[in-house]
């Protein structure tokens, strides 16, 4: 995991309009796109298809809670 | 002393901010001069020669070549011979305060500059924010309300039903109230041999999970203690967070309800972080979620504990770190509403410093899955502590979501007031704002999700001279996963609380209706945004419901009437819960059945 991750609190949040036919090709897509990004822990949180494309929010996790947090011990740094 | 001001745009168009500053210079009593947008450096130069100001505040909104523009500025006040006579000042969306002082002038003031700290500068004085926008004190919900009744047949039924709870509870106890004595004398002794033999007693009336705990130091499977080095760690992020707060105000008028936000991320840490970003994003209170098996389960843990699952454990040091994170301006809360640990509960909220619990038989026995006797005996005790510690607590009508209709979720809700109000406490009504079952059936949300909620808020001022809290969070089932809608409805629902001038609201995050994963820091800020936008908006504008609001009021206080009397005449305030008066299975409430056949005659 690249450090400026460990900066994160919980998660990152991609939201972008995807050019796709329907909302399964825009789930396929999404998590798609956050593998490339290189997120593990990947949940989508809005997808709603309308039109020419999907409107998308999807999530990759950092850290959840019970995790040992980085930036808790970064502060002093 | 009068200074005379040239307010210069040093721009094509923009001078809004200009115009807003002259107009507070001259109610300050200065003189202004303001120039035309798109002048030259030079010709604002020669209009300061001439006019012989004081004071010169220049505002430059465009980005572009910024740097270079401002530089040749002051380059030219200096040729002219101006720039040790003359103040100059420039601000706007493209000034940063380190540019301005890079670059030489005598002050910048970058986006968010108010007026305030312009007339400041021209006066020579330094800036003090005015108190409006800024958090000082915690707000007493309860504060002015009197709880006289106004419908004094409702009155003259609640004080019939409370006589019957306490001739019920008087010769009962049960383990939860056992415990909750001795979790007392454990925190009151200083003897280590003592508080040794005082768990041993404790985890007699626990159940197997939690005896094996203190038997055998085993956790409870997705928990584990959280590290030393964690626990130090901290300490310093707490301290480094609050040195750097600066917390924004949601609040535009007085009459904004407060703002709460519930937590309970399963992790004390994550909950901190998370407490002290809505603390920076303006909430003004907290709500302390316990994982829903901590409810079915006889007894508390001890220690630093993290729970993987949502829900965060109620221990002494968990409750404690988090009390000891909180903002001074902050208020807090620590549930008690349902479970077999509510006396509990609200002694160690008490105990920490807790602002506000929460205690409702109704909901916790009909919803919350905790058997009717045994919380009502475990209530009466837990009401008492809320009292002792000065706790003023809310009565959730969450019922309401399982499909009581709000009519008999308010009677429940007034029934555990007046018996708080009895027993020395101080009860808020706790009133959803919400799109439930009832409404989904019945059709009153058809057109608008105004006037079932106003009406909640018209009948309950008909009956009591009471605070209001509304909940839990507002706009319940009205959110979906999409993060601008689910803000926006959070912060019509804010704004509709705050036209109905109640006291205190709960919101939901963005990811309110989002259940694939833990909810975000970011998620809270959203709607906190939101809530702050929305306040802005209405400001002392109210939101007009239609005239089914006050029929639908009238219905439902005749509904609560109806209810009250059957109770009454019933007898006894658990068999009604128990043969569904306050909500029945067909409903959708069914009385819960954590800790029945537990409670114990005194006799």
């Amino acid at each position: 995991m690249p450090d400026i991750l460990e900066k994160v609190m919980d998660a990152v949040d991609v939201e972008t309009y995807l050019v796709c036919k329907d909302e399964e090709e825009a789930e396929r897509l999404s998590v798609e796109l956050m593998e490339k990004l290189g997120f593990q822990d990947i949940s989508i949180v809005f997808i709603q298809h309308q039109g020419p494309g999907a409107r998308v929010r999807v999530r990759g996790y950092i850290y959840k809670p019970g995790d040992k947090y980085s930036w808790l011990f970064d502060q002093r740094k | 002393m009068k200074k005379k001001v040239l307010l210069a745009p040093l721009d094509p168009v923009h001078d809004i901010g200009l115009k807003m500053i002259k107009r507070g210079l001259e109610q300050n009593g200065h003189d202004t001069l303001l120039m035309p947008p798109d002048y030259s450096q030079e010709e604002i130069i020669k209009a300061i020669v001439d006019n012989d100001v004081d004071v010169v505040l220049i505002s430059r909104t465009l980005g572009y070549g910024v740097a270079e523009i401002l530089g040749k500025f002051i380059d030219l006040a200096e040729a002219a011979g101006i720039r040790d006579k003359v103040k100059i000042g420039i601000g706007g969306m493209a000034i940063r305060p380190e540019l301005a002082a890079e670059l030489g002038f005598d002050a910048g003031f970058g986006p968010g500059t108010t007026v305030e700290e312009a007339v400041a500068f021209v006066e020579g004085r330094e800036y003090v924010p005015s108190e409006s926008g800024i958090k000082q004190n915690k707000k007493d919900i309860t504060q002015g309300y009197d709880y006289s009744f106004r419908n004094k047949r409702i009155e003259k039924l609640l004080d019939t039903i409370v006589d019957g709870i306490l001739d019920y509870t008087s010769n009962k106890t049960s383990t939860a109230i056992l415990r909750a004595e001795l979790r007392r004398q454990i925190l009151d002794s200083t003897d280590e041999s003592e508080k040794q033999k005082l768990r041993q007693e404790y985890a007699r009336y626990c159940d197997d999970v939690v005896k094996s705990f203190y038997e055998a130091g085993k956790y409870r499977e997705k928990t584990r203690p959280l590290t030393k080095d964690e626990v130090k760690a901290l300490r310093g992020y707490v301290d480094d967070v609050n040195f750097r707060m600066n917390p924004i105000k949601l609040q535009h008028t007085d009459k904004n309800p407060a703002v709460f936000i519930q937590y309970g991320t399963g992790c004390p840490f994550m909950d901190i972080a998370h407490i002290k970003s809505c603390e920076a994003w303006g909430a003004d209170g907290v709500v302390h979620f316990d994982p829903s098996w901590g409810a079915r389960t006889e007894g508390f843990l001890e220690g630093y504990i993290t729970h993987e699952e949502d829900g965060s454990i109620i221990t002494y040091e968990n409750l404690k770190s988090i009390k000891e994170s909180l903002a001074p301006y902050t208020l807090w809360q620590v549930r008690a509403h349902r479970g077999l640990n509510t006396p509990e509960t609200v002694l160690l909220a008490g105990k920490i410093g807790a602002d506000l619990t929460k205690i409702n038989i109704a909901y916790g026995s009909l919803s919350g899955g905790t058997d009717p006797s045994r919380l009502t005996v475990d209530a009466v005790a837990a009401i008492k502590y809320a009292a002792e510690f000065g706790m003023p607590f809310d009565v959730v009508t969450n019922e309401e979501l399982s499909g009581v209709p709000a009519f008999k979720a308010f009677a429940g809700m007034l029934i555990v007031s007046k018996l708080g109000l009895r027993l020395g406490g101080k009860p808020i009504l706790q009133p959803l704002f919400c799109y439930s079952p009832e409404v989904m059936i019945n059709g009153q949300m058809v057109d608008n999700y105004v006037d079932f909620n106003a009406a909640k808020i018209y009948c309950l001022r008909n009956i009591v001279n009471a605070p209001i809290w509304c909940g839990a969070p507002i706009g319940f089932l009205t959110q979906t996963e999409d993060r601008v809608q689910s803000s926006m409805m959070t912060a019509l629902h804010a704004s509709l609380a705050s036209s109905l001038g109640v006291d205190a609201i709960s919101i939901a995050s963005s990811d309110e209706a989002f259940s694939k994963g833990p909810i975000t820091a970011a998620s809270r800020i959203d709607t906190l945004r939101a809530t702050q936008a929305s306040f802005r908006f209405f400001g002392h504008a109210d939101i007009t419901p239609t005239e089914n609001a006050k029929k639908w009021a009238a219905e439902m206080e005749e509904g609560i009437e109806k209810v009250l009397e059957a109770v009454a005449k019933k007898g006894n305030f658990v068999d009604a819960l128990y043969q569904g008066l306050l909500g029945s299975r067909e409903d959708g409430a069914y009385p819960g059945r954590a800790g029945r056949n537990t409670v114990i005659s005194k006799s």
